[in-house]
């Protein structure tokens, strides 16, 4: 096994342990699903269609974004990124040969797969629920496009929160910053509401915005939002904007590391 | 010396150091005040973009949803601005056994660990959320005497104790688990129902989110005082909930400090 894959290990354990936490989340965001049920019902409330989208097809969007949350959005990356550096601990990676980001990688997908076994778990829960307003379409190009857009979806989720962390080595306190990102994120990601519910003129400013990208673009592929030219084109910006930011997160680990002090002995 | 003035006194001398510490990071300050005003936007967008597509949300107008919206925050920032750093450092000063501080200090535990810290960006953003309601309120063409002002000061108060209670309660959970970290998130989920009109609620939702938890209520009871004038059953019903909730959390984190075992060496 690779030093990658016994961090992916160790992660897994680590985040086992925190079960009761996770647990706990998922049950929270049932509760949060059940807000957007009752939310939107009200909305949509003698209406058959609003935007050209059924209330089902809304409450389905909204179950893939909370889904894909759990599988590929980073949690609190950020806070142990910019903790390692406040608390020097970074100081052990630069003195063995291990690619930090690659080790933070690790870390990343061991605690997507617990969050995301938990995230399945409340889906399991709720589907009872939800099942008659669920509503995917079945083209096959959609599952083809889908599965790299979640890929490159938390390549970005990662960088951005990789980025954030390594602030650290300029600022002594970084959750400012983060919090305030989430809150852009959580809008212009389309956790709040579907995106192509703004004005078009919005839209198409938004969509070539990183933030599209870290939630919304593959939910509106996988439930049937937008067409075939609109996945393939929003691909390609994706992946620019995975390896921009994938560059911005090299770039900055090395002008950290100049800028940063080892103490101790 | 009565042991009002004896807290207040103590509460006089955490809001100084508090101040003193905000005027030292007057960037931190700065930041987080863009933080907590970006979310209030996040929210004003939502009901600007939601009511772009509808007149009505059961039953209620794009104003009078902006004037629950409105209220609904207002009670959070003073929440964030008075308790919210005391009551989240509690968590993790649990698990370090940094709470011994707490314990060692001359005051009530819960009074000591919840206003330890004033949150200047907090109340700095209650001013926001108070221009809020005072634009929907003119938008809306209601010109409220001063007993309807008193009463919704004292119905938002009670909203401030039972979200206070609701994040004791959360937070508390950290004497018997492991790490609170997400639990916090509980609290924001809930929350989240706070900022739906009580007219959305139907059925089983109706009675766990208006009369098992509290959520609806906080914010819809001073809203109505607005809108309608005094009701007396809201009333009822709001204080009731107020002296329950605040009971219980009383209660919860008591049993859990019995359990707290300290972490001297």
């Amino acid at each position: 096994m690779t030093k990658y894959g016994h961090a992916f290990v160790v992660g897994l354990q680590s985040n086992l342990v925190y079960r009761w936490n996770f647990g706990a989340r998922s049950l929270f965001w049932l509760c949060h699903l059940l807000w957007v049920f009752i939310f939107w019902a009200a909305f949509y409330a003698g209406k058959a269609e609003i935007g050209g989208f059924t209330f089902a097809q809304t409450l389905t969007y909204f179950v893939v974004i909370f889904v894909l949350q759990f599988f590929v959005g980073a949690f609190n990356e950020d806070y142990q990124i910019s903790e390692d550096i406040r608390n020097g601990l970074i100081n052990q990676f630069l003195l063995k040969p291990i690619n930090y980001f690659a080790y933070r990688l690790s870390v990343f997908a061991a605690a997507r797969v617990v969050s995301g076994a938990f995230g399945l778990m409340a889906l399991l829960l709720a589907l009872p629920f939800f099942r008659g307003y669920l509503e995917l379409p079945h083209d096959g190009w959609r599952i083809a496009l889908g599965i790299p857009a979640i890929a490159l979806t938390a390549t970005i989720q990662f960088t951005i929160a990789y980025c954030f962390g390594l602030l650290a080595f300029w600022f002594l306190e970084i959750q400012g910053f983060v919090i305030l990102s989430m809150a852009v994120e959580t809008f212009l990601g389309g956790q709040v509401f579907p995106l192509d519910l703004l004005p078009h003129g919005v839209f198409n400013v938004v969509r070539f915005t990183p933030f599209f990208y870290q939630a919304y673009f593959p939910a509106v592929i996988i439930t049937g939002r937008e067409g075939f030219d609109f996945a393939v084109q929003g691909l390609a910006i994706q992946a620019a904007w995975a390896f921009i930011l994938v560059c911005l997160s090299e770039a900055l680990w090395r002008r950290g590391l100049r800028h940063h002090t080892a103490a101790g002995g | 010396m009565s042991t009002f003035s004896r807290y207040l006194r103590i509460w006089l001398a955490s809001a100084r150091y508090s101040l003193a510490r905000a005027m030292m990071f007057r960037g931190d300050l700065f930041v987080w005040a863009m933080v907590e005003l970006v979310w209030i936007s996040v929210n004003v967008l939502m009901v600007a973009v939601v009511y772009s597509h509808t007149r009505s949300v059961a039953g209620w107008n794009e104003y009078e949803m902006l004037l629950l919206v409105g209220t609904s925050m207002l009670i959070q920032r003073f929440l964030m601005g008075f308790f919210w750093s005391g009551i989240f450092e509690m968590g993790r000063n649990v698990r370090s056994g940094a709470f011994d501080f707490v314990l060692a200090q001359p005051g009530d535990p819960l009074f000591m660990a919840s206003t330890r810290k004033l949150e200047l960006d907090g109340l700095l953003n209650s001013v926001v959320a108070g221009a809020l309601v005072v634009f929907a309120v003119g938008r809306l063409g209601f010109h409220p005497g001063p007993a309807d002002l008193a009463l919704y000061a004292c119905m938002v108060a009670c909203g401030v104790v039972i979200h206070y209670s609701a994040l004791v309660l959360a937070m508390s959970l950290s004497f018997w688990i492991t790490s609170s970290q997400g639990v916090e998130g509980s609290y924001f989920t809930l929350m989240e129902f706070s900022r739906l009109p009580r007219e959305a609620l139907r059925g089983i939702s109706s009675v766990i989110f208006v009369w098992v938890l509290p959520v609806v209520i906080v914010s819809n009871a001073p809203a109505r005082v607005i809108l309608h004038g005094f009701q007396p059953s809201w009333a009822a019903g709001l204080c009731a909930a107020t002296l329950f909730w605040f009971f219980l959390a009383v209660v919860v984190f008591r049993l859990g400090l019995r359990r707290y075992t300290s972490a001297s060496s």
